[in-house]
């Protein structure tokens, strides 16, 4: 059994060599679906930017489809599965238990979404991400989707085996760490979301087999249940690599322990509720449903949010103070390892996912102001700062961390690495501030041609807009260029970097 | 000690705080980016209120 661990000289962790294999199988994958989803984007957003308008309108719906699944689905829940490996059994100091079943998970994902690739590549699912009926899409799109979403729910399901497992061996003393509730929360929105998932793609994969009938109200009702919580499973995840960066960059200090899990229960109870801001503007759901779904349920959430957006700086603050940097009121900030890709990628991460997603989601998240927001651009400007600008940054700020101690390798072009968040950070600022003020001057989203080139009538934008999509355009290629940066940096340290040999190397004592 | 490719939370890690003691330290700088955060989300839900009351006259 030793013989299966490894222990890591820097955290003091154990290891499993199971554990090790499956994390860095799932960044692979993660990296893969980056890529594909990443050149997605670029044509999407040289489409978008009228004066090139590179693409026509089928190749660019085909290339939203790829970017939205490849994006919001592949990388994502690739990356998180590796993040409940490492925040399960690596945290816990326990073993994966059932490692096959893990193994035969990852491949099932990965079947899945080859299959949903294929029939988006192949033009038999220019559908976009939410896929909404009547618009129908191959047989194996859905299927694909099934079975990634199957394979991801075995792998929460081994989470949760790994909890009472270590329980079990007495693997770990007291609590569980903050990190491990953290990647329990998002286990647990998990299987709310893949049920949801379940009760949606299986009765529509029937129905593009001619078998039922999908209501179409019915499909935007509970697919919502799954679209959306399949962003909070992020968001949880997120929030647990906000802890971890800040406790191993700058050894930040938990506040509050209490606090801190309370807010992660406030997820599991009312973020899936905030889903119904999706169909604010849908006629088939009432006004006081509406509101009390999106402007108090919601709201409960939305204070889970803020409870971690104070208290991870908090922490790091206090952290810094304990350890002598007392000087005004921001030098704990001023002192900070700027040049730390991964605590850059941390305070950048909180200061996009905050000022601009946080503030833009809860402002359109509102009954009254969404009838003014829904279908522009000002949706897609919110969630790229969320998605992208947070958990996408959190998530890369972990990778510089996860070469060293689990790959085991040198982060490849140093130099880059450290002002790569940076790069990223600015483009997206830049690309989701830029997408919201379009959207206010009422920019459509995912249409082809903004300025309706074709129709009868003539529509005449702001002079402002140009000029507008001109930066937008120019801030997603800064942010392209930033996870160009961070795509090479990670393939080649993990297939062509130099292996790290920490216990060599390490001259400092001291566990994280 | 730093060192090429690794990130310094690994080569230097951050000194181990004594364990088992209270820690009482002031959080003045993040309640002062609270309350920036509070006022820019302040003016942006309130232009946001009037660019609606504006499209959206009543009376």
């Amino acid at each position: 059994m030793t013989d299966e661990f490894r222990t890591c000289p820097v955290t003091k962790l154990r290891v499993h060599h199971h554990a090790d294999g499956l994390i860095k199988a799932n960044a692979v994958a993660a990296t893969i679906a980056l890529v594909v989803g990443g050149i997605a984007a670029l044509l999407i957003l040289l489409t978008r930017w009228q004066v090139v308008h590179l693409l026509g309108p089928v190749s660019f719906y085909r290339m939203l489809t790829i970017h939205g699944m490849s994006m919001l689905i592949f990388f994502i829940i690739f990356f998180e599965m590796a993040v409940l490996y490492f925040a399960g059994p690596v945290v816990l100091n326990s073993r994966v238990p059932a490692p096959r079943i893990g193994w035969g998970s990852f491949w099932l994902m990965v079947v899945g979404a080859l299959m949903v690739q294929w029939a988006m590549w192949s033009g038999r699912a220019d559908v976009m991400f939410t896929s909404y009926v009547p618009l129908k899409a191959h047989w194996s799109y859905y299927l694909g989707i099934i079975l990634f979403a199957v394979g991801a729910l075995i792998v929460v399901g081994l989470f949760f085996a790994a909890l009472v497992v270590a329980k079990r061996e007495r693997t770990y003393e007291g609590s569980i760490p903050l990190v491990t509730f953290g990647g329990l929360t998002a286990a647990i929105i998990a299987v709310v979301t893949l049920g949801h998932g379940a009760a949606i793609f299986v009765p529509t994969f029937l129905w593009s087999l001619g078998l039922m009938d999908v209501d179409p109200g019915v499909y935007r009702l509970v697919f919502w249940g799954l679209g959306h919580p399949a962003q909070q499973i992020n968001l949880a995840a997120m929030v647990a690599i906000w802890y971890m960066l800040a406790g191993l960059t700058v050894g930040g200090v938990v506040l509050n322990e209490k606090i801190s899990r309370a807010a992660f229960v406030l997820y599991i109870l009312f973020i899936n509720l905030a889903s119904a801001h999706h169909l604010l503007v849908d006629p088939i759901a009432g006004s006081a449903w509406k509101m009390w779904n999106t402007s108090y349920a919601m709201y409960l959430a939305v204070l889970a949010s803020m409870i971690h957006g104070f208290t991870i700086p908090a922490g790091i603050e206090v952290g810094q103070r304990l350890r002598g940097i007392k000087q005004g009121v921001f030098g704990w900030l001023r002192r900070a390892p700027w040049g730390d890709p991964g605590f850059s990628s941390l305070a950048l991460s909180i200061v996009v996912f905050g000022f601009v997603g946080g503030i833009t989601g809860v402002t359109f998240g509102t009954a009254q102001i969404n009838l003014i927001a829904h279908n522009t651009l000002r949706i897609p400007g919110h969630f790229h700062a969320t998605v992208v600008g947070g958990t996408a940054l959190a998530f890369m700020g972990a990778t510089y961390y996860l070469l060293p101690l689990i790959f085991r390798k040198q982060v490849a072009f140093w130099p880059l690495a450290r002002i790569q968040p940076y790069i990223f950070a600015i483009g997206m600022l830049v690309f989701t501030m830029t997408m919201t003020f379009a959207g206010t001057f009422g920019v459509p989203r995912r249409h082809w041609d903004i300025s309706f080139s074709s129709t009868v009538y003539a529509l005449q934008y702001s002079p402002a807009v140009d000029l507008i999509m001109g930066i937008m355009a120019v801030g997603g290629l800064i942010a392209a260029l930033g996870g160009l940066i961070y795509v090479v940096i990670t393939v080649w340290s993990v297939f062509l970097g130099r292996p790290f040999e920490m216990e060599s190397t390490l001259t400092t004592g001291g566990s994280v | 000690m730093a060192f090429y490719g690794v990130p310094p939370g690994i080569t230097n890690p951050p000194t181990p705080l004594p364990e088992g003691e209270e820690h009482h330290e002031r959080t003045t700088g993040t309640l002062v980016l609270v309350f920036v955060f509070l006022a820019a989300f302040a003016i942006y839900y309130f232009v946001n209120w009037n660019l609606l009351s504006a499209l959206w006259q009543i009376g």
